[in-house]
């Protein structure tokens, strides 16, 4: 019996998610429709240290059901929470409802395949709830042992795990389960009267391999370095991005690879494959399957099982991401990169995303971009054009001289990649929710830099 | 309507309490959600949905523990009440208070940000006509290669109940409209945006034409297609009103929230009352502007929201206070606890925040300069309380010669440090305008109104493109 007040819905019972996409998916054949759903379960742990204290303990379990359905070539999305017969059949009759708004006709949902069940977890989150409480006060506690650390805003261990599954009225099936663990910190360090705050995390697959010791004094070393910056002349330098500046600039970019932005006349880099778009030194790789990858899947939000993919080799473009729809509307291959979260629509997403690292770099004179900050509103992916606040090392002769700051870096991304002029040899990987990022330190020549 | 029972919130809150912990909330959600999405007159995406959980926030001195689940059963929402005492251990303590049905207090919104014109006045295809409208006042020139529409509408219910008896009930309704253009000449490739949107319902069209929201984000493309690349250096930069609010909602507003306050992670910690501002400058964050974007009727503590001056004359006034922040501060919370859903549990965040007017007509800041930018209409920006460290992009710009306004630049991000900027603050005008955005923080992402009218700082750090010296050779 419910004791859900006034629900609207009637039944407070509550279905798994795999009861309510098959409920979902009868509904539909029952009415001649085609339909897809996705449904998703995310559970989290967060453990917050303050002060040697866990100031916050988040425990929660989140998830839903997602459909996009297609009637007479037109297609339409709806989602629900609340997986009640009566809030799935009113998500139905919404998706049916705005697919008779498109006036597009030549809409559909792929042809799909059983791809398996999956579990890449394994045992790679199990430890007791006191070692991961532990790991944060830890983790908190060798921050502090730096003694410049004027505070700490928060010092977390956090980990996620997901559970997706997919079925289509067109034949896909499967499900896959993925997780991650990451220690996560916000710090500001003082010296004399200057002050830097940073915010830094560090990503997992195994707990086990998680080691919040080495991350804290990494932490504390790239913040503290950067205390008693001195303004940066305005000029045109040598630019050297380290991995956590220059894997936000990829993030920012990689929809200039999109076949959805190709397709809608939004990226820079439509009708050039083949030629060359980059340094000969740059090699553009995505790969769903990698082992360890804090973003690896088996296959995509249609069903369509990952493969690595190339997107630039020796500095000529190769592919675009795509999915069913922007494949077959560009003539090209399905590489299988639909994205989609249950509340959203069907998308397009890298995976594990890299620069292939090089030979090393041999540095110079130049800024030493060690972060990057504002990157959402002074990036676009459209235009190319960037213009970021940064934080760096301003280097002579291959010696690190000072710290800088107050300053901007700008240009256009793609005179950026044929302008880079040594890729390093050793990868790191961000891990950005959806996807990863992994680039070595990178080399631009001739960058433009507004300081005093 | 209440989405649960008063025995069940009772019930809920007391299993916790019970087990030791010293005030209990629970925080219940339905959201519903529709957004359409149309490039080129073509229907891209439209999707409806519900979002429906709830958040258990424990306090135990002011420690806190949050669990939050879709399952809004009486097994469900007592799981995570089990889940949570028992991360935190018994305590030692058994508190048998409230045992047996708490009695509430209950408060209802009034209606005060309540739509003219519900979602169901109209169908959809009224919406698509509208979109239409918009996209065809967006096509100012034939460079105009692509214009891409968004309506989004919101329908959030909200209950806050807790332990010391408080039970509130909340309705917000959000409604917004965006344009953004795409032109293109030759290989040269720049966009134009406008997305007004308020608490309102489908009155939204009438008070902002689609046709006109079209043509606005039209012409900024094409101004900045003929754009050049903004200077590079450190020069007077007049800031236009409306949205250009945002660089004082980074460069001061997220400094004056507890959440950075209360750990003394924030440069304006501990100076109430003194002097942290140039004294053209007041600040107010004021969550009960009728419609507002970021207006409700309570925030998501379940406390009634209020009009709160930040800063008056330069003189530091107020924090921005939630529950936890006033529980580490003792300063009085001010309404101000706000969480994007039931995922995440609040913190202090603003609401619609904007510098006051002075009775300076705009043009006497422009005569002030002689050589500075124009910074027309705004991205977003970014800051670093502990440090202070300020950007945000732009999104129309034109230089400044002699006092009038000249060529349009682009590409330039301006920063700072924050105390340092807003002791720059010349001269305010008197044209206030407020704008909506999308702010994001510990507690997620929300809606809420920046404005001010135009601002002159004498100087900000404006990244654009450094002389290139060889193009410079090639000149001699």
């Amino acid at each position: 019996m419910s004791e859900t007040a006034g629900d609207p819905h009637g039944s407070g019972r509550r279905m798994t998610l795999d009861e309510a996409k098959r409920y979902v998916l009868d509904a539909a054949r029952a009415r001649g429709i085609a339909a897809e759903v996705l449904g998703s379960r995310a559970r989290e742990l967060t453990a917050r240290s303050h002060q040697q204290r866990i100031e916050q303990i988040t425990q929660a379990v989140q998830g839903g059901i997602g459909v996009r359905v297609v009637v007479d070539g037109r297609m339409g999305y709806g989602y629900s929470e609340e997986l009640s017969t009566a809030a799935l059949d009113w998500m139905l009759n919404e998706a049916i409802d705005n697919a008779h708004l498109q006036t597009e006709t030549d809409k559909f949902l792929p042809d799909g395949t059983d791809v398996g069940r999956h579990d890449l977890v394994g045992d790679g989150l199990a430890a007791p709830l006191e070692s991961k409480v532990r790991t944060a006060l830890g983790f908190e506690g060798t921050l502090r042992e730096d003694k410049r650390v004027k505070q700490v805003m928060f010092a977390s261990y956090t980990e996620r795990e997901g559970d997706v599954t997919l079925g289509s009225t067109q034949g896909a099936e499967g499900a896959y389960r993925r997780g991650v663990a990451g220690v996560m910190a916000s710090v500001v360090m003082q010296e004399g009267e200057s002050l830097k705050q940073s915010w830094d995390a560090d990503w997992v697959r195994d707990i086990r391999t998680l080691d919040p010791a080495h991350t804290a004094l990494d932490f504390t070393q790239r913040t503290g370095r950067l205390l008693g910056a001195r303004p940066l002349q305005t000029g045109r330098y040598t630019a050297y991005f380290e991995p956590k500046a220059f894997a936000q600039l990829l993030a920012a970019f990689w929809p200039m690879w999109s076949g959805r932005s190709v397709r809608e006349g939004k990226s820079r880099l439509a009708g050039k494959r083949g030629e060359r778009i980059a340094s000969s030194l740059v090699t553009l790789i995505d790969d769903p399957l990698l082992a360890d990858g804090l973003a690896t899947r088996p296959f995509d939000a249609e069903g369509e099982p990952g493969r690595p993919l190339t997107l630039v080799d020796d500095g000529v473009l190769t592919n675009f991401f795509t999915n069913s729809e922007t494949a077959r509307a560009l003539a090209l291959p399905n590489t299988g990169h639909a994205a989609r979260h249950y509340r959203g629509v069907v998308d397009i997403s890298p995976s594990n995303f890299y620069v292939k690292p090089g030979a090393g770099i041999r540095m110079d004179t130049g800024v030493i971009v060690a972060e990057i900050s504002g990157v959402h509103a002074g990036t676009n992916s459209i235009s190319g054009d960037f213009s970021v606040q940064a934080l760096g090392l301003w280097a002579e002769n291959g010696e690190v001289v000072y710290p800088v700051e107050n300053f901007a870096v700008a240009g256009d991304f793609l005179t950026l990649l044929m302008n880079i002029s040594a890729v390093d040899a050793a990868l790191k990987w961000e891990f950005m929710g959806r996807m990863a990022v992994g680039t070595p330190t990178i080399a631009v020549t001739d960058l433009s830099f507004a300081g005093v | 309507m209440a989405m649960l029972t008063d025995s069940l919130v009772s019930d809920v809150l007391a299993y916790a309490r019970e087990r030791g912990a010293d005030f209990a909330e629970l925080y219940v959600e339905r959201w519903k959600r529709r957004a359409l999405r149309v490039l080129n007159d073509e229907v891209k995406e439209a999707t409806s949905g519900v979002e429906y959980g709830a958040g258990l926030r424990l306090f135990y001195g002011d420690e806190v523990a949050y669990a939050y689940t879709n399952d809004l059963t009486r097994e469900g929402l007592l799981e995570i009440a089990q889940s949570l005492t028992g991360l935190k251990g018994q305590g030692g303590r058994v508190d048998r208070r409230g045992r047996g049905g708490l009695d509430f207090r209950k408060a209802a919104p009034q209606g005060l940000h309540a739509p003219a014109v519900p979602w169901e006045e109209h169908d959809k295809r009224y919406r698509l006509d509208r979109l239409r409208e918009g996209q065809a006042g967006a096509r100012v020139a034939p460079e105009i290669r692509q214009v891409e529409s968004f309506l989004l509408e919101w329908d959030q219910e909200v209950l806050v109940a807790n332990s010391e008896g408080t039970w509130t009930e909340d309705r917000r309704v959000r409604t917004r409209h965006i344009v953004q253009t795409v032109a293109q000449d030759g290989g040269e490739v720049q966009t134009g945006f406008y997305g007004p949107g308020l608490s309102v319902g489908l009155e939204l069209f009438e008070r902002f034409p689609p046709r006109e929201v079209g043509r606005t984000s039209g012409e900024q493309a094409m101004t900045n297609l003929r754009a050049t690349p903004a200077p590079a250096g450190t020069y007077p930069v007049i800031i236009g009103n409306a949205f250009g609010g945002v660089i004082f909602h980074e460069a001061v507003g997220h400094l004056l929230e507890t959440t950075s306050v209360a750990k003394k992670a924030s440069v304006l910690s501990d100076k109430i009352g003194e002097q942290v501002a140039s004294p053209a400058v007041t600040y107010i964050d004021d969550g009960t502007t009728p419609h507002g974007w970021g207006s409700s009727e309570f925030d998501d503590e379940g406390m009634p929201v209020e009009r709160t001056v930040l800063i008056e004359n330069g003189v530091l006034k107020s924090y921005m206070v939630d529950r936890w922040g006033a529980l580490r501060t003792g300063y009085r919370a001010t309404g101000s606890g706000r969480r994007q859903d039931y995922t995440l549990a609040p913190t202090s965040r603003m609401r619609n925040t904007f510098i006051a007017p002075s009775d300076t007509p705009v043009g006497n800041l422009f005569e002030m300069v002689d050589f500075g930018l124009f910074a027309k209409s705004m991205r977003g920006g970014q800051v670093k309380p502990g440090s202070g460290e300020y950007n945000f992009g732009t999104q129309e710009c034109y230089i400044i010669r002699h006092g009038r306004i000249e060529e349009p630049v682009r590409g330039a991000m301006l920063l700072g440090k924050g105390p340092d900027t807003i002791s720059k603050v010349v001269a305010v005008a008197n044209d206030l305008a407020t704008g909506p955005g999308m702010c994001g923080s510990l507690s997620g992402f929300l809606p809420v109104e920046v404005g001010q009218p135009h601002v002159l700082v004498s100087a900000i750090v404006v990244g654009g493109e450094a002389p290139n010296p060889a193009a410079g050779s090639v000149m001699r």
